[in-house]
C-alpha cells in the first residue's frame, strides 16, 4: 500500500486564480448595468414670457380658487355661482367642461397662505385630465 | 561540436501560459475606479417633504441643463448648495439661462407646506429672468396610496 503514497498527485496544489478575473468582471458589469441615475421628475409647465398678456374671453375661463384649508372653489366664466369641491374633483369637472368648450382655460388662483401641496393637487388633477392651458396666479384681495 | 542534449529541446522553466492571475487585480481596480469616480449629483438633497402627484412625468432634458431650486419649509431658498434670498434668484438664474442657450429647465423642489406666496414670488422671479420651462418636482403618487389617504 506504500505505492499509493509515492504517487505524485496530478491535482495542482495552488488556489485557482484564473477564474477570479471572471468574477471581478461579472461584478463590474453588474454594477454598470444596475446603476440607475435618479431621474428628475415632476409636473412640467411653461411660464409665460415677460410682458406677454393675452386677453381672454371671460366665458372661456374656468376660475379655480384654492383656499388655505385646501377647499377649492370653482366658478365658471361670467356666472357668479360658486361650487365648492375637493382638489380631486377638479379632474372630472375639467373633463366635463372642456368637452363643451375646447377653448377652456384653467385660471388657478391660490391664496397666499395656501400650502404648496394643495396647489400641486389641483395642478395634478388638471394635468391628469389633459389640460394644457393653465394659468397660475396669486389670489389678490 | 554537437551540442549535448540539444539546446532547443531543453525544457524552459518559464510557464508557457499567459499569466492570468493579475487579470483579477486589473478588473478590481477598474471596479473601484468606477465606484469612486461616479458622481451622482452636484448639489446635495435638502430636507424637504415632497409633494405627490399622479401626473408626475420624467423631465426630458440632460442633467446639466436642469437647475434645482430648493424651497425649504421655512421659505429659505437654495441653489447649488448655496442659500439665496428670493430677490437674488433672477440675478443668478438669468446668466445661467443665457449660458445654456435658453435650454435650461428649472426644477422647483418645494416642501409641501411652503405657503404659495413664496412659490408665486419665485415664479415671478423666473419669469423676469426669462425662463420658460419650469417643472414642479414631485413624487409619483400611486393610486393605491391615494385611495388610502
Amino acid at each position: 500500500m506504500a505505492v499509493l503514497n509515492n504517487k505524485k498527485s496530478k491535482v495542482s496544489d495552488e488556489v485557482p486564480t484564473s477564474s477570479m478575473a471572471d468574477i471581478a468582471f461579472l461584478l463590474l458589469i453588474f454594477f454598470l448595468v444596475t446603476t440607475v441615475f435618479p431621474k428628475d421628475k415632476g409636473l412640467a409647465i411653461v411660464l409665460p414670457e415677460e410682458s406677454e398678456t393675452v386677453e381672454v374671453n371671460q366665458k372661456n375661463i374656468l376660475h379655480i380658487v384654492i383656499q388655505p384649508s385646501g377647499v377649492v372653489e370653482v366658478r365658471r366664466g361670467e356666472s357668479q355661482q360658486v361650487q365648492t369641491v375637493s382638489p380631486r374633483e377638479i379632474e372630472g369637472i375639467w373633463r366635463q367642461d372642456v368637452a363643451s368648450n375646447p377653448n377652456l382655460i384653467a385660471g388657478v388662483k391660490t391664496h397666499p397662505d395656501t400650502p404648496y401641496k394643495f396647489m400641486i393637487d389641483v395642478l395634478d388633477a388638471l394635468q391628469t385630465a389633459g389640460a394644457d392651458k393653465i394659468s397660475l396666479q396669486l389670489l389678490e384681495g | 561540436m554537437a551540442i549535448k542534449q540539444g539546446g532547443f529541446s531543453r525544457k524552459s522553466k518559464t510557464s508557457d501560459e499567459i499569466p492570468s492571475s493579475s487579470l483579477a487585480d486589473i478588473a478590481f481596480l477598474l471596479l473601484i475606479f468606477f465606484m469612486v469616480t461616479t458622481v451622482f449629483r452636484t448639489d446635495s438633497e435638502r430636507d424637504i417633504i415632497w409633494p405627490q402627484a399622479e401626473a408626475t412625468e420624467k423631465i426630458d432634458e440632460k442633467k446639466k441643463n436642469i437647475l434645482n431650486i430648493w424651497v425649504e419649509r421655512n421659505g429659505s431658498i437654495f441653489m447649488n448648495d448655496q442659500p439665496y434670498t428670493i430677490e437674488q434668484v433672477s440675478e443668478v438664474v438669468g446668466p445661467l439661462y443665457a449660458q445654456s442657450d435658453r435650454r435650461l429647465v428649472i426644477s422647483i423642489r418645494g416642501d409641501r407646506e411652503v405657503p404659495y406666496m413664496t412659490m408665486d414670488q419665485l415664479q415671478k422671479e423666473l419669469v423676469s429672468a426669462g425662463v420658460v420651462r419650469v417643472v414642479f418636482a414631485t413624487e409619483l403618487e400611486q393610486r393605491m396610496t391615494r385611495q388610502r389617504r
